[in-house]
C-alpha cells in the first residue's frame, strides 16, 4: 500500500477547497457558483477518504458516500432554482438576485 | 364540647359565604337575617361549649391537658397538621377553656344582638348585603381569635379581626374620611400585628413550637420572656388602642354605629386584653413589661377620660370612653388580676354595646346628626333609649348596682393589693379615671337627653312608625340594657366570686394582686364617690341651668388636639415619608426612570441604524462571512489546542 504520504492528499484537498471558496466568493454566475460549491464538497471528500487510509478506518468513506448523497440532491436544488430563474428570465447574476420580494 | 367549638366558629363562616354565593339572587334583608342566625348558632355553639367545659370539671378523669402547665381544664382539638417543618408543627386546632368559652359566648351572643340590630340600622343601605358578609367574617374572626388552640392561630384570627375591622370602617367608601380612617386603622394594626410576630419567632427559636402548652412551659431566659412579652404588648396595646398606639380608634368611628359597637366596643379591641390573659405565663415570667401593660393601661385611662370630655360628636365621646375602659382592663390584667380584666371585659362589653347602640338609635332618629349640642332634650321624644342610655351610663360610671361598680372597682383593688408605690400610683389613676369617666358620660347625658327638644331636634326627628326604630333595633337595646344592669351581679368580690373561680383554672390571679376585705371596700366607697362627684360637677357644668366654667385655653386646646398625638405622628412618621417620596420623585424618578425609557429607545434606533448596514442582500457579502466565521472558528481551535 505505498503511496503518496498523506499530507499530499491534504494539500490537495486544501488546493481544491480554497479554489472552491474563491469562486463561491468571486464568481457572480449562479451556474459557476454551484460547480465552485460542489467543488468544495469533493475537497472535503478527498480528505475524508485519504484520512480514511491513513487510519485504516473505513467510517470515513461510508462518511463521504452520504456527502456526494448530499451534494447529488443540494445539486437538484440548486439547478432546479437556475431553470425557475432562466424561465422567468431573470437574470443569473447573484448580484442582481438581491431584492427579496420577486 | 369539641363539636360546639367548631360549630360555634364555623356558623358564621358559612353565614359569610352564603351571603357571597347568593349576591342579588337574596333579598337584601335576607343577607342580615342569614348573618343574625349565623351568629346565633353559634351562640347555641358556644353554649354547648361552655357546659362541655363545666361539666367537665366534675369528671376530672376527663382531663386531657397536662394539669401542670396551660389550660389545664379544657380540651384541644386538632382538626389535622397545618403546618410542618423538621420538629415544628402546627395544627389546625381549637382549644375550648374556661377563657375562651367565656370569650365565644361574649363574641358570639353580643355579637348576635348587634348584627340583629344591625338590621334595623343598616335597613335602606345600597350596600347591605356585603355589609352582613363582613359582620358575619368578622364575627368568624373574632371566634377563631378566641378558639385558635395555639399562638399562630391566635395570630390569623388576630389579622382577620384586623381586616374585618379595616372593610367595615371604610364600609362607606365613597367617603374620603372613611377611607382614609380605615388605612390608618389597619397601618397600626399591622404594626402590632408585626411586633407579635417578632415575639413568636423569638419563642419558635427557643422552644421550637407555639402550642399554648409547650411554649408556656418551658423557662425562657430574661431577656428572650421580656423581648417577647414586649412583643406581644406591642400587638396588645395596638389592637386594644392604647397608648402609643391609640390614635386609630376615634377615626374608626367612620364606620356605621352597629360597626362601632360590636368591633370597636365590645369585642375586638379588648383582645389584647384576652392576649394577655392567654399568655400570662410570658408575662409573668417578665414581670416588668406586665406592669408597663398596667402603665399604659393607667397612663390611656386618664388620657382618653380627658380628651372625652371635649369631643363633641356623640361617638367619639364613647369611643375616647371605650380607650379609658380598656385602660382598666389593661391595668386588671397588668397587675395580675387576669380574672378582674376579663370581667371588666364581660360588663363593658354589654354596656357599651349598649351606648353605641341607643347612641345609633339617637343619630337614626336625626337622620345622620352626630353633633351632642345640637341633640339637647331628645329624651322627651325618645324615652326608651334616654332610658336605656341610662342604664349604660350609670353601668360605665359604676354606680351599684349596674354591672361597672362589680367589675371596675375589683380592678382598682387589686392595683391597691399591690402595695407597691407604682401599686399606689395606678389607684389613684383608676379613682381619678372613675371621676372623669363620671363626668363626660353625664356631660354627654345632660347635653343629649333632659330638658325640652331644641328647635334643631323638633325639626330633624322622625320615628320609626310610630316607635323610636324598627323591632330589630329596639329588642337587642332592652336585652343590652337588662345585661348592662345585671350582668355585673355574676361576681361580688369579695363576697361572691364565680367568675374568677371560672377562670382560675386559665387563668389565675396571682397572688399579689388579691386584695384584703379592707383594701376593696374602701377602693369601692372610693369609686363609686369619685363617679358621683363626677356626675355632681356634670349636672352642675352642663345641665340647663348651666355654671360657667373657666376657659383655660391652653387646656381645652391641648384636648380638642388630643395631647398632639395626631400631629406628633404627622410630623416623625408622615412628614419625613412625604419628604422622602419627594426627593426620591425629584432627584430620582423624573431624571433617571422617567428618562430611561425614551434612552433605551434611541439607542436601540442607533444600534439598528448601524447594524443595518452589513445586511447589503448580497449573496457573496454573506457568503464572505460565513467563510471569515468559519476561518474564526477553526482558527480559535487551533489555538486552543
Amino acid at each position: 500500500m505505498a503511496g503518496p504520504d498523506v499530507a499530499w492528499y491534504l494539500a490537495v484537498a486544501a488546493f481544491l477547497f480554497g479554489i472552491g471558496a474563491l469562486g463561491v466568493l468571486i464568481r457572480r454566475n449562479t451556474l459557476v457558483v454551484l460547480l465552485s460549491l460542489e467543488l468544495m464538497l469533493n475537497a472535503g471528500n478527498l480528505a475524508l477518504i485519504a484520512l480514511s487510509r491513513h487510519w485504516h478506518n473505513g467510517a470515513g468513506q461510508i462518511f463521504a458516500l452520504a456527502v456526494m448523497a448530499v451534494a447529488a440532491s443540494e445539486v437538484c436544488v440548486g439547478l432546479g432554482l437556475v431553470v425557475a430563474l432562466n424561465r422567468r428570465d431573470l437574470s443569473l447574476d447573484v448580484d442582481r438576485l438581491s431584492e427579496l420580494r420577486g | 364540647m369539641t363539636g360546639g367549638s367548631w360549630l360555634c366558629l364555623l356558623a358564621p363562616l358559612g353565614g359569610t359565604i352564603l351571603i357571597t354565593l347568593c349576591g342579588t339572587r337574596i333579598p337584601r334583608v335576607a343577607a342580615g337575617w342569614i348573618a343574625t342566625t349565623s351568629c346565633f348558632v353559634a351562640f347555641a355553639g358556644a353554649i354547648w361549649a361552655f357546659f362541655g367545659v363545666h361539666d367537665q370539671h366534675f369528671r376530672p378523669g376527663l382531663q386531657l391537658c397536662d394539669a401542670s402547665s396551660g389550660p389545664c381544664r379544657g380540651e384541644i382539638t386538632t382538626a389535622w397538621t397545618w403546618l410542618q417543618s423538621g420538629n415544628f408543627h402546627v395544627g389546625l386546632q381549637l382549644l375550648v377553656d374556661p377563657l375562651s368559652s367565656v370569650m365565644m359566648l361574649i363574641v358570639s351572643g353580643v355579637g348576635g344582638l348587634i348584627v340583629l340590630y344591625s338590621i334595623g340600622y343598616m335597613d335602606g343601605d345600597d350596600e347591605e348585603r356585603r355589609y352582613f358578609a363582613y359582620m358575619a367574617f368578622f364575627v368568624f374572626s373574632m371566634l377563631l381569635l378566641v378558639e385558635g388552640g395555639n399562638l399562630l392561630l391566635l395570630l390569623v384570627g388576630w389579622g382577620l379581626v384586623g381586616l374585618s375591622s379595616y372593610l367595615l370602617i371604610g364600609f362607606w367608601h365613597e367617603r374620603p374620611s372613611a377611607v382614609q380612617a380605615a388605612k390608618k386603622a389597619f397601618v397600626m394594626n399591622a404594626f402590632g400585628d408585626a411586633t407579635m410576630a417578632l415575639a413568636f419567632f423569638i419563642l419558635i427559636a427557643h422552644t421550637s413550637s407555639l402550642s399554648f402548652v409547650s411554649a408556656f412551659n418551658v423557662h425562657l431566659s430574661s431577656t428572650a420572656a421580656n423581648l417577647v412579652a414586649l412583643g406581644l404588648l406591642g400587638g396588645a396595646a395596638a389592637k386594644s388602642a392604647q397608648i402609643p398606639l391609640q390614635t386609630w380608634l376615634p377615626d374608626a368611628m367612620e364606620g356605621p354605629t352597629p360597626v362601632s359597637a360590636l368591633i370597636h366596643a365590645a369585642t375586638m379591641v379588648t383582645a389584647g386584653v384576652y392576649l394577655i390573659a392567654r399568655t400570662h405565663p410570658i408575662f409573668e415570667q417578665a414581670r416588668t413589661v406586665e406592669l408597663i401593660a398596667a402603665g399604659t393601661g393607667a397612663l390611656t385611662l386618664l388620657v382618653a377620660g380627658l380628651i372625652a370630655l371635649v369631643q363633641t360628636d356623640i361617638k367619639r365621646v364613647i369611643a375616647y370612653s371605650t380607650m379609658s375602659q380598656i385602660g382598666y382592663m389593661f391595668l386588671g390584667a397588668g397587675v395580675g388580676a387576669y380574672a378582674n380584666g376579663m370581667f371588666h371585659l364581660m360588663t363593658h362589653a354589654f354596656f357599651k354595646a349598649l351606648l353605641f347602640m341607643t347612641a345609633g338609635l339617637a343619630i337614626h332618629a336625626l337622620a345622620g346628626e352626630q353633633d351632642i349640642r345640637r341633640m339637647r332634650g331628645l329624651g322627651r321624644l325618645m324615652p326608651f333609649t334616654k332610658w336605656c342610655f341610662l342604664a349604660g351610663a350609670l353601668a360605665l360610671v359604676g354606680i351599684p348596682p349596674f354591672s361597672g361598680f362589680f367589675s371596675k372597682d375589683s380592678i382598682v383593688a387589686s392595683a391597691a393589693a399591690l402595695g407597691t408605690w407604682y401599686g399606689w400610683i395606678f389607684w389613684v389613676c383608676g379613682i381619678a379615671g372613675a371621676l372623669l369617666t363620671g363626668l363626660y358620660t353625664f356631660r354627654l347625658w345632660f347635653l343629649v337627653f333632659p330638658g325640652e327638644p331644641s328647635p334643631f331636634v323638633r325639626e330633624h326627628y322622625h320615628d320609626h312608625h310610630g316607635r323610636e326604630g324598627a323591632w330589630t333595633m329596639l329588642l337587642p337595646v332592652g336585652i343590652l340594657a337588662v345585661l348592662a344592669t345585671v350582668g355585673g351581679w355574676l361576681q361580688w368580690s369579695p363576697r361572691w366570686t364565680p367568675f374568677t373561680d371560672w377562670l382560675a383554672p386559665a387563668a389565675p390571679t396571682l397572688q399579689a394582686a388579691i386584695p384584703t376585705n379592707t383594701q376593696e371596700y374602701y377602693t369601692s366607697a372610693a369609686t363609686v364617690l369619685a363617679g358621683v362627684a363626677g356626675i355632681v360637677v356634670a349636672w352642675a357644668i352642663y345641665s340647663e341651668r348651666s355654671m360657667a366654667i373657666p376657659a383655660m385655653p391652653f387646656w381645652r386646646r391641648t384636648l380638642e388636639n388630643k395631647f398632639w398625638f395626631d400631629a406628633l405622628y404627622d410630623r416623625i412618621f408622615y412628614a419625613p415619608a412625604v419628604w422622602t417620596a419627594g426627593l426620591l420623585r425629584r432627584e430620582f424618578e423624573e431624571p433617571v426612570v422617567l428618562q430611561t425609557g425614551p434612552d433605551l429607545g434611541e439607542a436601540t434606533l442607533e444600534t439598528g441604524g448601524l447594524v443595518r448596514r452589513i445586511q447589503t442582500g448580497l449573496l457573496r457579502t454573506y457568503v464572505l462571512f460565513l467563510a471569515v466565521g468559519a476561518a474564526g472558528v477553526v482558527l480559535a481551535f487551533l489555538i486552543a489546542k
